[in-house]
C-alpha cells in the first residue's frame, strides 16, 4: 500500500506541467518581461529574530532552501517557508538560489522525501505578511521578503557578506505594477 | 401675719425643690432669644451632621462603583482574553494550512495582550499586600504560560502537532490552570471588596438613619424644652406679678385701713358730740387734715405708677436752675422732715448751670427717695441732700448728680437687682414690719428716665445708702442734640425732643 503511494506521488510531479492551464506562464520559465516591470528591488532573506545567524553564503542557503540543511547551529529545525507558486519572488529564489525550474524544484522536494534524504517541506503562504508573521512566530523558520516588507518583526541576513541594500547584494525581484 | 406666714413658706420652698425644677428656673431666668438661638444652633449641627453623612456614602458608593464594580467588569473581559489567547492556540491545532494558522497565532497575540493590560492594571490598583502579591504571582502564570504558548505556536507553525500536543497537554494546561485560579482569585477579590463595601455603605446608611432619627429626637426635645422654659418663664413672671399685686393689696389695705379707721373715729367723735371742746376740736381737725393728707398722697402715687405703667411716660423738659429747685422741694418737705424728727443736710454745689428736667417729675422724684430714706434710716436721724456736677459714665460731657443719702440700715447685696422693680419688698423689710408700697424706688426711676435721666444706688448693709438722680445739663443736651441733627439730618429726633409732645 505505501508502495502504491509512493508511485502515485512519483507520477504526479511527473505529470504536473501537463496538466498546468496552457495560457498561464510559468513563473521560473517565464519571468516579467522588461515593459511589465518596474527595475529589481532587493529580495531579503528573513530569519526569526531570536535566530543566532547573521549571514549565510549563497551555498548555504541553497542548501537550506533545497532542504539540504534541516538543523540550525542551535539544533532548531529549519522551517522553509515560501510563497505560493504565482509569487515572483519565489521565481527569483528558485533561479538565483536553487538554480532549478519550479517543476525541478518540486521533484527535487518529492524525491528528497521519497528517499528519506529531506526531512522537511516547505511552508507555502500567500502573503508577505503571511510569511512575516510565520517567521515571527516559528524561531527556526526562515523565508524572504521584499525589502519594503521587512520590519522589526523579523531580522534580514546577510548573504555572502553583503546586506540587502547593498550594490553587490545579488538576490533582486522585479518591481511589477501592483507591487 | 398673712404676709408673714406666706413669706416664710415660700422661703421653705426652694429648699424641697428638685434639681430639674432648680434648672428649669435658671434657666427660665435666661433670655429666650438664647433658647432659639441655641435651638438653630442645634438644627445647623444636624444638618452639617447628615449632610456629612450622605457625603460619606456617596464617596463609598461612588469607590465601590470604581474599585469593585469596574474591577469585577475588567476581570471578566481579562477572564474572556485569557480563554480566548488559548482558544485561538488551540485552534491553530486544527488546520494544516499555514496561512490560517498565523491568523490564529496573531489573534492568541492580539488576545494576550489585553490579559497582560488587565494584570497591569490590577497591580496599579492593588492596596494590600496580598493583592500586590497576587498580582505578581498572576503576571508570571501568565508570562509562564506564553512561553509554553508560543512554544506550542511554533511547533504548530513548523508542523509538529504531535509535539506540539505533547507540549500542550504537559506544560500549557498546567500553566494555563494556574493562572485561571489567579484570576479565580482576583475575581473573589473585588467580589469580596464590593461585599465588603456594600455592607459598609449599608451599615453607613443605618448609622445615618439612626443618627438622623436620634438628632430629630433630641431637637424635639431641645425644641419641647425651650418651649417648656419659655411657658415656664412667662408663668413664673406672671405668678410673680400677681404675688406682688396680691402683696400690694394686703399693704394697701394695711396702709389705708390705719388713717381710715382713725378719720373714723374722729369723725365719729366730732358728729356724736363727743368732743365739744373747741382745742379737741381743734386737734382732731388737725389729725382729720394729716390723714387725709396720707391719704391723698398714697391714692396719688397710685395713680402716678399707674399712669407710668406704659413707660412712655415723657415729661415737658425745661431749663431749670438747680439750686432753686431743690430749695424749693426742701423747702416743701421741710415740715414733715422736721415732723418726723429728721435733719436734712443740704450740700449743694455752688454754680450749678442749668439742668434739663421738670419741676414736678424732680420734685416727685426726690420726694420717693427721701420717704425712702426716712423709712429706712433706723436708728439715724440724719438724711444728706447733694447736688454736683460729675463725669457721666460714657459720655464726654458732665452730668448733674443729685444723691439722697442715709446712714440707716443699707440694702441686702441680694436685694439690690430688684429694688427698682414694682411692688418689690425685701423679706428683711416685711419681716421688720416696715410699711410700705414697694412702689416709691420704682416710681423715681420712671420719672428719672421720663427725664431722660437715670437712678443708681449704692449701698452698704449696717451703714446705709445713697440713690442718685443723673440728670443732663441743659447747655449739653442742647449741644448733644445738635450733634445728633449734624450727624444725621434725616433721623427722626429722639429723647428729649420728644419731650415737646408732653406726659
Amino acid at each position: 500500500m505505501r508502495r502504491v503511494a509512493k508511485w502515485l506521488v512519483l507520477l504526479a510531479c511527473v505529470l504536473w506541467p501537463a496538466i498546468q492551464p496552457a495560457g498561464m506562464p510559468h513563473p521560473a520559465s517565464a519571468p516579467a518581461s522588461a515593459d511589465q516591470t518596474f527595475g529589481t528591488e532587493p529580495l531579503a532573506i528573513v530569519v526569526n529574530r531570536s535566530n543566532p545567524v547573521d549571514e549565510l553564503s549563497m551555498p548555504e542557503l541553497r542548501a537550506i532552501f533545497l532542504g539540504s540543511r534541516g538543523h540550525w547551529s542551535t539544533g532548531r529545525r529549519v522551517t522553509l517557508v515560501m510563497r505560493d507558486i504565482d509569487a515572483p519572488e519565489r521565481s527569483v529564489i528558485l533561479r538565483d538560489v536553487c538554480g532549478m525550474t519550479e517543476q525541478q524544484f518540486r521533484t527535487h522536494f518529492v524525491r528528497g522525501l521519497y528517499n528519506g534524504e529531506i526531512l522537511i517541506s516547505p511552508k507555502i503562504l500567500a502573503s508577505d505578511t503571511g510569511v512575516r508573521r510565520f517567521i515571527f512566530n516559528v524561531p527556526g523558520a526562515i523565508g524572504y521578503l521584499r525589502l519594503s516588507e521587512v520590519d522589526s518583526s523579523v531580522k534580514a541576513l546577510r548573504i555572502d557578506e553583503h546586506r540587502p541594500g547593498d550594490k553587490e547584494y545579488k538576490l533582486r525581484a522585479p518591481i511589477q505594477a501592483g507591487n | 401675719m398673712r404676709t408673714l406666714s406666706s413669706r416664710s413658706e415660700q422661703s421653705e420652698r426652694p429648699h424641697a425643690i428638685g434639681p430639674v425644677t432648680r434648672l428649669l428656673n435658671a434657666v427660665s431666668r435666661q433670655n429666650k432669644f438664647v433658647l432659639i438661638f441655641s435651638l438653630c444652633s442645634g438644627v445647623a449641627i444636624i444638618g452639617i451632621l447628615v449632610l456629612r453623612d450622605m457625603r460619606a456614602a456617596n464617596s463609598e458608593a461612588r469607590q465601590m462603583y470604581t474599585r469593585s464594580v469596574h474591577g469585577l467588569r475588567r476581570i471578566g473581559e481579562v477572564q474572556y482574553e485569557a480563554q480566548e489567547t488559548r482558544r485561538c492556540t488551540l485552534y491553530a491545532l486544527t488546520t494544516a494550512d499555514s496561512n490560517l494558522q498565523v491568523k490564529y497565532a496573531d489573534q492568541s497575540r492580539d488576545a494576550d495582550q489585553e490579559v497582560k493590560n488587565g494584570i497591569k492594571e490590577f497591580r496599579e490598583r492593588a492596596s494590600t499586600q496580598y493583592e500586590q502579591q497576587l498580582g505578581t504571582r498572576l503576571e508570571e502564570e501568565w508570562t509562564r504560560y506564553l512561553n509554553v504558548r508560543d512554544e506550542v505556536l511554533a511547533l504548530i507553525l513548523e508542523g509538529s502537532i504531535p509535539e506540539a500536543v505533547r507540549m500542550d497537554l504537559s506544560n500549557g494546561v498546567p500553566a494555563f490552570e494556574r493562572v485561571r485560579q489567579d484570576l479565580l482569585e482576583v475575581q473573589r477579590l473585588y467580589d469580596q471588596d464590593a461585599s465588603r463595601r456594600q455592607a459598609n455603605l449599608a451599615e453607613s446608611s443605618r448609622w445615618s438613619s439612626i443618627k438622623l432619627i436620634g438628632i430629630l429626637g433630641s431637637t424635639f426635645l431641645v425644641a419641647s424644652f425651650s418651649v417648656i422654659i419659655i411657658q415656664r418663664s412667662r408663668a413664673l413672671n406672671a405668678i410673680q406679678l400677681t404675688r406682688l399685686q396680691m402683696e400690694f393689696v394686703a399693704s394697701m389695705s394695711h396702709e389705708l385701713r390705719t388713717p381710715l379707721a382713725v378719720l373714723n373715729i374722729a369723725a365719729d367723735n366730732l358728729a356724736d358730740g363727743i368732743v365739744t371742746i373747741p382745742d379737741a376740736v381743734v386737734r382732731y381737725g388737725g389729725i382729720v387734715r394729716r390723714q387725709s393728707r396720707n391719704m391723698t398722697e398714697l391714692v396719688d402715687r397710685i395713680l402716678m405708677f399707674a399712669s407710668t405703667e406704659d413707660r412712655r411716660l415723657h415729661q415737658t423738659l425745661e431749663p431749670l436752675n438747680v439750686s432753686a429747685v431743690l430749695a424749693e422741694i426742701v423747702g416743701t418737705l421741710e415740715s414733715r422732715i422736721r415732723d418726723a424728727g429728721f435733719s436734712m443736710t443740704e450740700n449743694i454745689e455752688p454754680g450749678l448751670p442749668p439742668v434739663l428736667g421738670n419741676r414736678v417729675a424732680i420734685a416727685q422724684c426726690l420726694n420717693s427717695l427721701i420717704d425712702n430714706a426716712m423709712k429706712y434710716s433706723g436708728a439715724s436721724r440724719d438724711i444728706e441732700l447733694r447736688a454736683a456736677a460729675a463725669a457721666s459714665p460714657g459720655k464726654s460731657a458732665s452730668e448733674l448728680q443729685i444723691t439722697v443719702v442715709d446712714r440707716g440700715t443699707g440694702i441686702d447685696p441680694s436685694d439690690m437687682p430688684k429694688i427698682f422693680e414694682p411692688f418689690y419688698r425685701s423679706p428683711r423689710v416685711q419681716a421688720a414690719q416696715i410699711h410700705g408700697t414697694g412702689l416709691g424706688l420704682s416710681l423715681a426711676r420712671r420719672m428719672a428716665e421720663s427725664m431722660g435721666g437715670k437712678l443708681s444706688a449704692r449701698s452698704e448693709p449696717g451703714r446705709g445708702s445713697a440713690f442718685t438722680l443723673h440728670l443732663n445739663f441743659a447747655a449739653e443736651r442742647d449741644d448733644e442734640q445738635d450733634e445728633e441733627i449734624i450727624e444725621d439730618q434725616t433721623e427722626v429726633p429722639r429723647g428729649k425732643k420728644d419731650s415737646s409732645r408732653g406726659g
